[in-house]
Protein backbone atom coordinates (compact mmCIF):
# COMPACT_ATOMS: atom_id res chain seq x y z
CA UNK A 1 0.00 0.00 0.00
CA UNK A 2 1.28 3.43 -0.86
CA UNK A 3 1.65 5.67 2.13
CA UNK A 4 0.23 9.20 2.01
CA UNK A 5 3.84 10.37 2.17
CA UNK A 6 5.07 8.69 -0.98
CA UNK A 7 6.25 10.65 -4.00
CA UNK A 8 4.23 10.28 -7.19
CA UNK A 9 6.38 10.89 -10.26
CA UNK A 10 4.32 13.10 -12.59
CA UNK A 11 4.85 16.19 -14.63
CA UNK A 12 2.10 18.41 -13.24
CA UNK A 13 2.33 22.17 -12.70
CA UNK A 14 2.49 21.53 -8.95
CA UNK A 15 5.46 19.20 -9.42
CA UNK A 16 7.23 21.99 -11.26
CA UNK A 17 6.69 24.65 -8.61
CA UNK A 18 9.64 25.62 -6.44
CA UNK A 19 9.50 23.59 -3.21
CA UNK A 20 10.06 26.76 -1.18
CA UNK A 21 6.84 28.22 -2.57
CA UNK A 22 5.07 24.95 -1.84
CA UNK A 23 6.39 24.94 1.73
CA UNK A 24 5.21 28.50 2.30
CA UNK A 25 1.78 27.79 0.82
CA UNK A 26 1.38 24.67 2.92
CA UNK A 27 2.31 26.42 6.14
CA UNK A 28 -0.16 29.20 5.29
CA UNK A 29 -2.99 26.77 4.54
CA UNK A 30 -2.34 25.04 7.87
CA UNK A 31 -2.55 28.38 9.67
CA UNK A 32 -5.77 29.22 7.80
CA UNK A 33 -7.36 25.97 8.95
CA UNK A 34 -6.54 26.89 12.53
CA UNK A 35 -7.81 30.47 12.18
CA UNK A 36 -11.15 29.82 10.50
CA UNK A 37 -14.11 28.63 12.54
CA UNK A 38 -16.82 28.73 9.89
CA UNK A 39 -18.15 26.13 7.53
CA UNK A 40 -17.88 28.11 4.30
CA UNK A 41 -14.14 28.98 4.36
CA UNK A 42 -13.18 25.49 5.61
CA UNK A 43 -15.35 24.01 2.89
CA UNK A 44 -13.61 26.16 0.28
CA UNK A 45 -10.20 25.15 1.66
CA UNK A 46 -11.13 21.46 1.62
CA UNK A 47 -12.49 21.65 -1.90
CA UNK A 48 -9.43 23.55 -3.17
CA UNK A 49 -7.13 20.94 -1.64
CA UNK A 50 -9.06 18.23 -3.46
CA UNK A 51 -8.53 20.17 -6.69
CA UNK A 52 -4.79 20.33 -5.92
CA UNK A 53 -4.84 16.57 -5.27
CA UNK A 54 -6.49 15.98 -8.64
CA UNK A 55 -3.89 18.14 -10.41
CA UNK A 56 -0.98 16.46 -8.61
CA UNK A 57 -2.28 13.03 -9.56
CA UNK A 58 -3.01 11.82 -6.03
CA UNK A 59 -5.88 9.33 -6.14
CA UNK A 60 -8.89 10.86 -4.36
CA UNK A 61 -9.72 7.39 -3.02
CA UNK A 62 -7.08 7.97 -0.38
CA UNK A 63 -9.53 10.16 1.50
CA UNK A 64 -11.57 7.03 2.17
CA UNK A 65 -8.60 5.35 3.83
CA UNK A 66 -8.14 8.46 6.00
CA UNK A 67 -11.80 8.29 6.97
CA UNK A 68 -11.46 4.63 7.91
CA UNK A 69 -8.65 5.49 10.33
CA UNK A 70 -10.34 8.59 11.69
CA UNK A 71 -13.89 7.35 12.05
CA UNK A 72 -13.55 6.66 15.80
CA UNK A 73 -12.02 10.06 16.45
CA UNK A 74 -14.77 11.72 14.45
CA UNK A 75 -17.56 9.91 16.29
CA UNK A 76 -15.99 10.86 19.61
CA UNK A 77 -15.61 14.49 18.52
CA UNK A 78 -19.23 14.78 17.39
CA UNK A 79 -20.63 13.10 20.50
CA UNK A 80 -18.50 15.15 22.88
CA UNK A 81 -19.34 18.41 21.16
CA UNK A 82 -23.01 17.49 20.87
CA UNK A 83 -23.25 16.89 24.60
CA UNK A 84 -21.06 19.60 26.00
CA UNK A 85 -21.28 22.48 23.50
CA UNK A 86 -23.56 25.20 24.84
CA UNK A 87 -26.47 25.68 22.45
CA UNK A 88 -30.08 26.78 22.12
CA UNK A 89 -31.78 24.38 19.73
CA UNK A 90 -32.21 21.18 21.71
CA UNK A 91 -32.47 18.07 19.59
CA UNK A 92 -32.59 15.53 22.40
CA UNK A 93 -33.62 15.89 26.04
CA UNK A 94 -31.00 15.67 28.80
CA UNK A 95 -29.15 12.39 28.91
CA UNK A 96 -28.77 12.59 32.66
CA UNK A 97 -32.04 12.71 34.66
CA UNK A 98 -32.79 15.78 36.84
CA UNK A 99 -32.69 13.63 39.96
CA UNK A 100 -28.93 13.08 39.79
CA UNK A 101 -27.22 15.64 42.02
CA UNK A 102 -24.74 18.17 40.56
CA UNK A 103 -24.81 16.98 36.94
CA UNK A 104 -28.57 16.42 36.72
CA UNK A 105 -30.23 18.01 33.71
CA UNK A 106 -26.95 18.46 31.82
CA UNK A 107 -26.15 16.83 28.54
CA UNK A 108 -28.62 18.31 26.13
CA UNK A 109 -27.79 17.35 22.61
CA UNK A 110 -27.97 20.60 20.70
CA UNK A 111 -27.95 21.38 17.00
CA UNK A 112 -25.10 23.83 17.52
CA UNK A 113 -23.07 21.12 19.24
CA UNK A 114 -23.55 18.62 16.43
CA UNK A 115 -22.65 21.25 13.84
CA UNK A 116 -19.57 22.28 15.78
CA UNK A 117 -18.51 18.64 16.02
CA UNK A 118 -18.93 18.24 12.27
CA UNK A 119 -16.91 21.41 11.71
CA UNK A 120 -14.07 20.05 13.85
CA UNK A 121 -14.11 16.82 11.86
CA UNK A 122 -13.91 18.73 8.59
CA UNK A 123 -10.99 20.75 9.94
CA UNK A 124 -9.10 17.61 10.94
CA UNK A 125 -9.77 16.07 7.54
CA UNK A 126 -8.62 19.24 5.79
CA UNK A 127 -5.41 19.24 7.83
CA UNK A 128 -4.78 15.65 6.78
CA UNK A 129 -5.16 16.60 3.13
CA UNK A 130 -2.50 19.32 3.19
CA UNK A 131 0.79 17.45 3.42
CA UNK A 132 0.25 14.93 0.62
CA UNK A 133 0.19 17.88 -1.80
CA UNK A 134 3.82 18.64 -0.93
CA UNK A 135 5.07 15.08 -0.45
CA UNK A 136 3.47 13.60 -3.56
CA UNK A 137 4.84 16.29 -5.82
CA UNK A 138 8.33 16.92 -4.43
CA UNK A 139 11.25 14.54 -3.92
CA UNK A 140 12.60 14.54 -0.38
CA UNK A 141 15.96 15.74 -1.64
CA UNK A 142 14.30 18.84 -3.04
CA UNK A 143 12.41 19.43 0.21
CA UNK A 144 15.72 19.17 2.07
CA UNK A 145 17.27 21.66 -0.30
CA UNK A 146 14.30 24.01 0.08
CA UNK A 147 14.61 23.87 3.88
CA UNK A 148 18.33 24.60 3.65
CA UNK A 149 17.69 27.54 1.32
CA UNK A 150 15.08 28.83 3.76
CA UNK A 151 17.83 28.93 6.39
CA UNK A 152 17.55 25.62 8.24
CA UNK A 153 20.83 23.81 9.01
CA UNK A 154 21.41 20.88 6.64
CA UNK A 155 21.55 18.37 9.49
CA UNK A 156 18.10 19.36 10.72
CA UNK A 157 16.59 19.34 7.24
CA UNK A 158 18.16 15.97 6.45
CA UNK A 159 16.88 14.47 9.70
CA UNK A 160 13.34 15.68 9.03
CA UNK A 161 13.14 14.35 5.47
CA UNK A 162 14.89 11.09 6.30
CA UNK A 163 12.33 10.44 9.03
CA UNK A 164 9.61 10.77 6.40
CA UNK A 165 11.58 8.54 4.06
CA UNK A 166 11.84 5.82 6.70
CA UNK A 167 8.07 5.55 7.23
CA UNK A 168 7.49 3.02 4.43
CA UNK A 169 10.47 1.01 5.68
CA UNK A 170 8.92 0.91 9.14
CA UNK A 171 5.60 -0.10 7.67
CA UNK A 172 7.03 -2.99 5.69
CA UNK A 173 9.06 -4.10 8.70
CA UNK A 174 5.91 -4.18 10.81
CA UNK A 175 4.33 -6.37 8.13
CA UNK A 176 7.28 -8.75 8.19
CA UNK A 177 7.20 -9.03 11.98
CA UNK A 178 3.46 -9.72 12.00
CA UNK A 179 3.84 -12.36 9.29
CA UNK A 180 6.69 -14.00 11.17
CA UNK A 181 4.55 -14.19 14.29
CA UNK A 182 1.54 -15.53 12.39
CA UNK A 183 3.74 -18.22 10.88
CA UNK A 184 4.76 -19.29 14.35
CA UNK A 185 1.16 -19.73 15.37
CA UNK A 186 0.38 -16.35 16.91
CA UNK A 187 -3.31 -15.96 16.09
CA UNK A 188 -4.28 -12.65 17.70
CA UNK A 189 -3.47 -10.39 14.73
CA UNK A 190 -5.67 -12.52 12.48
CA UNK A 191 -8.58 -13.66 14.57
CA UNK A 192 -8.40 -11.64 17.77
CA UNK A 193 -10.91 -9.05 18.91
CA UNK A 194 -10.08 -5.36 18.85
CA UNK A 195 -9.11 -5.24 22.53
CA UNK A 196 -6.95 -8.35 22.45
CA UNK A 197 -5.24 -6.97 19.35
CA UNK A 198 -4.38 -3.83 21.30
CA UNK A 199 -3.16 -5.92 24.21
CA UNK A 200 -0.95 -7.93 21.85
CA UNK A 201 0.55 -4.81 20.36
CA UNK A 202 3.69 -5.07 22.47
CA UNK A 203 4.84 -8.16 20.58
CA UNK A 204 4.83 -6.00 17.46
CA UNK A 205 6.10 -2.75 18.90
CA UNK A 206 9.08 -4.07 20.85
CA UNK A 207 10.82 -5.78 17.92
CA UNK A 208 9.89 -2.89 15.66
CA UNK A 209 11.48 -0.30 17.95
CA UNK A 210 14.55 -2.45 18.58
CA UNK A 211 14.89 -3.05 14.85
CA UNK A 212 14.65 0.61 13.96
CA UNK A 213 17.20 1.55 16.60
CA UNK A 214 19.63 -0.97 15.15
CA UNK A 215 18.86 0.31 11.67
CA UNK A 216 19.42 3.90 12.78
CA UNK A 217 22.84 3.11 14.17
CA UNK A 218 23.79 1.22 11.00
CA UNK A 219 22.57 4.15 8.95
CA UNK A 220 24.67 6.51 11.04
CA UNK A 221 27.72 4.41 10.27
CA UNK A 222 26.90 4.36 6.57
CA UNK A 223 26.43 8.14 6.59
CA UNK A 224 29.71 8.70 8.40
CA UNK A 225 31.50 6.51 5.90
CA UNK A 226 30.11 8.69 3.16
CA UNK A 227 31.54 11.85 4.70
CA UNK A 228 28.28 13.26 6.08
CA UNK A 229 29.09 16.68 7.48
CA UNK A 230 32.71 16.63 6.30
CA UNK A 231 32.56 20.22 5.09
CA UNK A 232 30.53 23.17 6.25
CA UNK A 233 29.35 23.70 2.71
CA UNK A 234 27.86 20.92 0.68
CA UNK A 235 26.97 20.53 -2.98
CA UNK A 236 23.37 19.89 -4.01
CA UNK A 237 22.95 18.19 -7.34
CA UNK A 238 19.29 19.19 -7.45
CA UNK A 239 18.53 22.74 -8.48
CA UNK A 240 15.61 24.87 -7.44
CA UNK A 241 14.86 28.27 -8.89
CA UNK A 242 12.02 30.67 -8.35
CA UNK A 243 10.57 31.38 -11.78
CA UNK A 244 7.66 33.25 -13.24
CA UNK A 245 5.15 30.49 -12.56
CA UNK A 246 6.21 30.48 -8.89
CA UNK A 247 5.51 34.19 -8.61
CA UNK A 248 2.13 33.74 -10.29
CA UNK A 249 1.32 30.84 -7.95
CA UNK A 250 2.20 32.98 -4.96
CA UNK A 251 0.03 35.85 -6.23
CA UNK A 252 -2.93 33.55 -6.85
CA UNK A 253 -2.50 32.04 -3.40
CA UNK A 254 -2.38 35.48 -1.73
CA UNK A 255 -5.67 36.34 -3.40
CA UNK A 256 -7.10 33.00 -2.25
CA UNK A 257 -5.96 33.70 1.32
CA UNK A 258 -7.71 37.06 1.15
CA UNK A 259 -10.98 35.39 0.09
CA UNK A 260 -10.74 32.82 2.89
CA UNK A 261 -10.01 35.50 5.49
CA UNK A 262 -12.91 37.59 4.14
CA UNK A 263 -15.34 34.71 4.71
CA UNK A 264 -13.80 33.83 8.08
CA UNK A 265 -14.59 37.02 9.93
CA UNK B 1 52.91 -1.55 -5.69
CA UNK B 2 53.69 1.45 -3.62
CA UNK B 3 53.99 2.48 -0.05
CA UNK B 4 52.08 1.09 2.90
CA UNK B 5 48.70 2.81 2.79
CA UNK B 6 47.04 0.85 5.61
CA UNK B 7 48.91 -0.23 8.68
CA UNK B 8 47.52 -1.99 11.75
CA UNK B 9 49.81 -2.13 14.77
CA UNK B 10 48.96 -4.64 17.49
CA UNK B 11 45.26 -3.89 17.33
CA UNK B 12 43.17 -5.48 20.08
CA UNK B 13 39.46 -4.96 20.46
CA UNK B 14 36.68 -6.27 22.63
CA UNK B 15 33.03 -5.25 22.53
CA UNK B 16 31.47 -3.52 25.55
CA UNK B 17 30.29 -5.78 28.39
CA UNK B 18 32.33 -8.67 27.02
CA UNK B 19 35.89 -9.32 28.07
CA UNK B 20 36.72 -11.71 25.24
CA UNK B 21 38.90 -10.22 22.56
CA UNK B 22 37.22 -10.10 19.18
CA UNK B 23 40.50 -9.02 17.65
CA UNK B 24 43.76 -9.92 19.29
CA UNK B 25 47.11 -8.42 18.40
CA UNK B 26 46.44 -7.82 14.73
CA UNK B 27 49.43 -6.64 12.74
CA UNK B 28 48.86 -6.06 9.08
CA UNK B 29 50.19 -3.69 6.50
CA UNK B 30 48.67 -3.23 3.10
CA UNK B 31 50.52 -1.64 0.21
CA UNK B 32 48.88 0.75 -2.20
CA UNK B 33 47.19 -1.15 -5.02
CA UNK B 34 47.14 -4.44 -3.18
CA UNK B 35 44.10 -6.72 -3.04
CA UNK B 36 43.86 -8.42 0.33
CA UNK B 37 41.21 -10.99 1.09
CA UNK B 38 40.23 -11.77 4.66
CA UNK B 39 38.75 -15.20 5.17
CA UNK B 40 37.50 -16.84 8.32
CA UNK B 41 34.45 -18.62 9.66
CA UNK B 42 31.47 -16.70 11.02
CA UNK B 43 32.36 -14.90 14.23
CA UNK B 44 36.09 -14.89 13.52
CA UNK B 45 36.21 -11.08 13.60
CA UNK B 46 36.10 -10.23 9.90
CA UNK B 47 33.42 -7.56 10.21
CA UNK B 48 35.06 -6.10 13.31
CA UNK B 49 38.36 -5.86 11.48
CA UNK B 50 36.66 -4.09 8.56
CA UNK B 51 35.08 -1.61 10.93
CA UNK B 52 38.50 -0.84 12.44
CA UNK B 53 39.83 0.09 9.03
CA UNK B 54 37.69 3.19 8.58
CA UNK B 55 37.43 4.32 12.16
CA UNK B 56 33.87 3.10 12.91
CA UNK B 57 35.77 1.37 15.70
CA UNK B 58 36.66 3.15 17.96
CA UNK B 59 34.58 6.23 16.93
CA UNK B 60 31.03 4.91 16.63
CA UNK B 61 31.23 1.61 18.48
CA UNK B 62 32.50 1.66 22.00
CA UNK B 63 34.48 -1.11 23.60
CA UNK B 64 38.13 -1.62 24.48
CA UNK B 65 40.39 -0.66 21.62
CA UNK B 66 44.16 -0.84 21.80
CA UNK B 67 46.87 -0.45 19.20
CA UNK B 68 46.91 1.84 16.19
CA UNK B 69 45.37 1.89 12.76
CA UNK B 70 47.17 4.17 10.34
CA UNK B 71 45.60 5.16 7.04
CA UNK B 72 48.11 6.98 4.90
CA UNK B 73 49.99 7.71 8.16
CA UNK B 74 46.82 9.26 9.68
CA UNK B 75 45.82 7.74 13.02
CA UNK B 76 42.14 6.74 12.93
CA UNK B 77 41.72 7.56 16.61
CA UNK B 78 42.52 11.23 16.23
CA UNK B 79 41.01 11.87 12.78
CA UNK B 80 37.34 12.66 12.19
CA UNK B 81 35.27 9.92 10.59
CA UNK B 82 34.37 12.20 7.72
CA UNK B 83 38.06 12.80 7.12
CA UNK B 84 38.82 9.09 7.07
CA UNK B 85 35.85 8.65 4.73
CA UNK B 86 37.68 10.62 2.06
CA UNK B 87 40.40 7.96 2.01
CA UNK B 88 38.63 4.76 2.98
CA UNK B 89 35.29 3.67 1.59
CA UNK B 90 33.44 0.83 3.26
CA UNK B 91 30.59 -1.32 1.99
CA UNK B 92 28.89 -3.19 4.80
CA UNK B 93 27.18 -6.53 4.50
CA UNK B 94 23.57 -5.41 4.90
CA UNK B 95 22.78 -3.15 1.95
CA UNK B 96 19.33 -2.07 3.19
CA UNK B 97 20.51 0.16 6.00
CA UNK B 98 23.15 1.77 3.81
CA UNK B 99 20.61 3.17 1.39
CA UNK B 100 18.61 6.10 2.66
CA UNK B 101 17.71 8.43 -0.18
CA UNK B 102 14.75 8.35 -2.57
CA UNK B 103 16.42 7.68 -5.91
CA UNK B 104 19.37 5.66 -7.14
CA UNK B 105 20.90 8.82 -8.58
CA UNK B 106 20.70 10.73 -5.30
CA UNK B 107 22.03 7.72 -3.41
CA UNK B 108 25.22 7.69 -5.45
CA UNK B 109 25.49 11.48 -5.41
CA UNK B 110 25.15 11.69 -1.61
CA UNK B 111 28.84 11.05 -0.82
CA UNK B 112 30.34 13.39 -3.44
CA UNK B 113 27.81 16.06 -2.42
CA UNK B 114 29.10 15.86 1.13
CA UNK B 115 32.62 16.29 -0.22
CA UNK B 116 31.46 19.58 -1.72
CA UNK B 117 32.50 18.67 -5.27
CA UNK B 118 31.24 20.71 -8.25
CA UNK B 119 27.83 19.64 -9.63
CA UNK B 120 29.12 18.79 -13.11
CA UNK B 121 31.82 16.54 -11.70
CA UNK B 122 29.30 14.75 -9.47
CA UNK B 123 26.96 14.15 -12.40
CA UNK B 124 29.79 12.70 -14.48
CA UNK B 125 30.96 10.51 -11.60
CA UNK B 126 27.46 9.16 -10.93
CA UNK B 127 27.05 8.32 -14.61
CA UNK B 128 30.37 6.50 -14.72
CA UNK B 129 29.86 4.62 -11.46
CA UNK B 130 26.35 3.44 -12.32
CA UNK B 131 27.63 2.20 -15.66
CA UNK B 132 30.50 0.40 -13.96
CA UNK B 133 28.24 -1.52 -11.59
CA UNK B 134 25.58 -2.20 -14.21
CA UNK B 135 22.80 -0.06 -12.82
CA UNK B 136 22.60 2.30 -15.77
CA UNK B 137 19.05 3.32 -16.62
CA UNK B 138 17.78 2.90 -13.06
CA UNK B 139 18.73 6.44 -11.99
CA UNK B 140 15.20 7.46 -11.06
CA UNK B 141 14.16 4.25 -9.34
CA UNK B 142 13.75 4.18 -5.59
CA UNK B 143 16.47 2.08 -3.90
CA UNK B 144 13.74 0.33 -1.91
CA UNK B 145 12.32 -1.19 -5.10
CA UNK B 146 15.60 -2.80 -6.24
CA UNK B 147 16.42 -6.49 -5.87
CA UNK B 148 18.89 -7.69 -3.22
CA UNK B 149 21.71 -7.96 -5.70
CA UNK B 150 21.02 -4.55 -7.20
CA UNK B 151 20.99 -3.05 -3.71
CA UNK B 152 24.40 -4.53 -2.98
CA UNK B 153 25.76 -3.14 -6.23
CA UNK B 154 24.20 0.23 -5.44
CA UNK B 155 25.86 0.22 -2.01
CA UNK B 156 29.18 -0.40 -3.77
CA UNK B 157 28.46 2.33 -6.31
CA UNK B 158 27.61 4.89 -3.66
CA UNK B 159 30.95 4.35 -1.95
CA UNK B 160 32.84 4.09 -5.22
CA UNK B 161 31.54 7.51 -6.25
CA UNK B 162 33.69 9.08 -3.54
CA UNK B 163 36.77 7.62 -5.26
CA UNK B 164 38.44 6.42 -2.07
CA UNK B 165 42.05 5.25 -2.21
CA UNK B 166 41.18 2.22 -0.11
CA UNK B 167 38.02 0.19 -0.51
CA UNK B 168 36.88 -2.05 2.34
CA UNK B 169 34.24 -4.61 1.43
CA UNK B 170 32.54 -6.72 4.08
CA UNK B 171 31.01 -9.76 2.40
CA UNK B 172 29.76 -7.67 -0.49
CA UNK B 173 28.41 -10.63 -2.45
CA UNK B 174 26.43 -12.33 0.31
CA UNK B 175 23.10 -11.66 -1.41
CA UNK B 176 24.21 -12.25 -4.99
CA UNK B 177 23.57 -15.35 -7.06
CA UNK B 178 26.57 -17.05 -8.74
CA UNK B 179 26.22 -14.97 -11.90
CA UNK B 180 25.87 -11.74 -9.89
CA UNK B 181 28.91 -12.71 -7.84
CA UNK B 182 30.90 -13.23 -11.01
CA UNK B 183 29.83 -9.81 -12.31
CA UNK B 184 30.70 -8.22 -9.00
CA UNK B 185 34.19 -9.66 -9.04
CA UNK B 186 34.73 -8.46 -12.59
CA UNK B 187 33.92 -4.93 -11.34
CA UNK B 188 36.46 -5.41 -8.57
CA UNK B 189 39.02 -6.67 -11.08
CA UNK B 190 38.52 -3.53 -13.14
CA UNK B 191 38.92 -1.30 -10.09
CA UNK B 192 42.13 -3.02 -9.19
CA UNK B 193 43.54 -3.17 -12.70
CA UNK B 194 42.46 0.16 -14.14
CA UNK B 195 42.52 2.41 -11.12
CA UNK B 196 45.05 0.72 -8.90
CA UNK B 197 42.61 0.86 -6.00
CA UNK B 198 43.64 -0.79 -2.77
CA UNK B 199 41.00 -3.35 -1.87
CA UNK B 200 40.46 -5.20 1.38
CA UNK B 201 37.62 -7.70 1.19
CA UNK B 202 36.14 -10.07 3.73
CA UNK B 203 34.40 -12.98 2.05
CA UNK B 204 33.55 -16.67 2.15
CA UNK B 205 33.79 -17.11 -1.59
CA UNK B 206 37.36 -18.35 -1.93
CA UNK B 207 36.92 -19.76 -5.44
CA UNK B 208 36.11 -16.38 -6.94
CA UNK B 209 38.79 -14.34 -5.18
CA UNK B 210 41.58 -16.79 -5.87
CA UNK B 211 42.68 -15.40 -9.25
CA UNK B 212 42.44 -11.79 -8.05
CA UNK B 213 43.87 -11.74 -4.55
CA UNK B 214 47.44 -10.68 -3.90
CA UNK B 215 47.35 -12.00 -0.37
CA UNK B 216 44.96 -14.06 1.70
CA UNK B 217 44.62 -13.37 5.41
CA UNK B 218 43.20 -16.17 7.51
CA UNK B 219 41.43 -14.89 10.58
CA UNK B 220 40.52 -17.31 13.33
CA UNK B 221 39.08 -16.30 16.69
CA UNK B 222 40.40 -12.77 16.27
CA UNK B 223 43.94 -13.70 15.35
CA UNK B 224 45.66 -13.73 12.00
CA UNK B 225 46.81 -17.30 11.44
CA UNK B 226 48.37 -16.72 8.07
CA UNK B 227 48.72 -13.87 5.63
CA UNK B 228 50.45 -14.78 2.42
CA UNK B 229 50.08 -15.47 -1.29
CA UNK B 230 47.01 -17.60 -2.12
CA UNK B 231 49.09 -20.57 -3.31
CA UNK B 232 50.89 -20.72 -0.01
CA UNK B 233 47.88 -20.16 2.23
CA UNK B 234 45.63 -22.64 0.44
CA UNK B 235 48.26 -25.36 0.34
CA UNK B 236 47.64 -25.81 4.08
CA UNK B 237 44.34 -27.51 3.25
CA UNK B 238 44.12 -29.58 6.44
CA UNK B 239 44.49 -26.58 8.70
CA UNK B 240 41.93 -24.58 6.76
CA UNK B 241 39.41 -27.41 6.79
CA UNK B 242 39.89 -27.76 10.52
CA UNK B 243 38.90 -24.13 11.07
CA UNK B 244 36.01 -24.48 8.60
CA UNK B 245 37.28 -22.32 5.80
CA UNK B 246 36.20 -23.43 2.35
CA UNK B 247 39.25 -24.26 0.30
CA UNK B 248 39.02 -23.39 -3.40
CA UNK B 249 37.80 -26.41 -5.38
CA UNK B 250 41.03 -26.87 -7.36
CA UNK B 251 43.21 -26.84 -4.26
CA UNK B 252 40.96 -29.25 -2.48
CA UNK B 253 40.97 -31.56 -5.49
CA UNK B 254 44.74 -31.51 -5.94
CA UNK B 255 45.21 -32.13 -2.27
CA UNK B 256 42.79 -35.05 -2.36
CA UNK B 257 44.52 -36.61 -5.38
CA UNK B 258 47.91 -36.28 -3.72
CA UNK B 259 47.03 -37.41 -0.23
CA UNK B 260 44.19 -39.87 -0.58
CA UNK B 261 44.75 -40.90 -4.19
CA UNK B 262 48.49 -41.22 -3.79
CA UNK B 263 49.16 -39.57 -7.16
CA UNK B 264 52.51 -37.97 -7.76
CA UNK B 265 51.45 -34.52 -9.01
CA UNK B 266 52.15 -30.88 -8.26
CA UNK B 267 49.48 -28.77 -6.56
CA UNK B 268 47.25 -26.82 -8.95
CA UNK B 269 45.22 -23.72 -8.35
CA UNK B 270 43.29 -23.24 -11.61
CA UNK B 271 41.51 -25.53 -14.08
CA UNK B 272 44.26 -24.76 -16.58
CA UNK B 273 46.96 -25.93 -14.22
CA UNK B 274 44.89 -29.01 -13.44
CA UNK B 275 44.67 -29.84 -17.13
CA UNK B 276 48.43 -29.50 -17.40
CA UNK B 277 49.00 -31.86 -14.50
CA UNK B 278 46.58 -34.43 -15.86
CA UNK B 279 48.31 -34.35 -19.27
CA UNK B 280 51.67 -34.89 -17.63
CA UNK B 281 50.20 -37.79 -15.70
CA UNK B 282 48.64 -39.35 -18.83
CA UNK B 283 51.87 -38.98 -20.83
CA UNK B 284 53.70 -40.60 -18.01
CA UNK B 285 51.32 -43.58 -18.04
CA UNK B 286 51.50 -44.00 -21.83
CA UNK B 287 55.27 -44.30 -21.64
CA UNK B 288 55.06 -47.39 -19.51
Amino acid sequence: MALPTSYIPRDSIIHKLDPRIKLVIIVCITLLVFITTKFLPIGILFFSLLVLWKISGIPLKRILSYLRVLVFLFLLLIIMQAVFYPGEKVLLEPLIPEAVPLVGGKGNITLEGVLFGLLLCLRVLTLMCIFPVLLATTTLEKITLAMVKLGLPYRVAFTATTAINQLPVLQSEAGVIMDAQKLRGFMVFETGRFLSKIKALHVLVVPLVMGSMRRASMMGIAMDSRAFGAFKKRTFVDEINIERRDRIALAVFSLFTGVILFFSF
Amino acid sequence: MGYEIVKLESVCYSYPRNKDHVLYNINLSVKKGEFIVIIGENGSGKTTLCKCLNGIIPHSERGRFRGRVLIDSMDTRSAYLSEIAKKVGIVLEDPESQLFTTTVFNEVAFGPENLNLPVEEIKATVKWVLEAVGLKGLENRSPATLSGGQKQRLALASVLAMKPAVMVLDEPTSQLDPLGTEEFFSIIEELKGRFGMTIIMATHKTDEVLPLADRICVLHRGRILACDKPEIVFSTVDLLEKIKIPVPTCFSLSNYLKDKGGLNINSFATPEEAEEEIRVLLNHQEKY
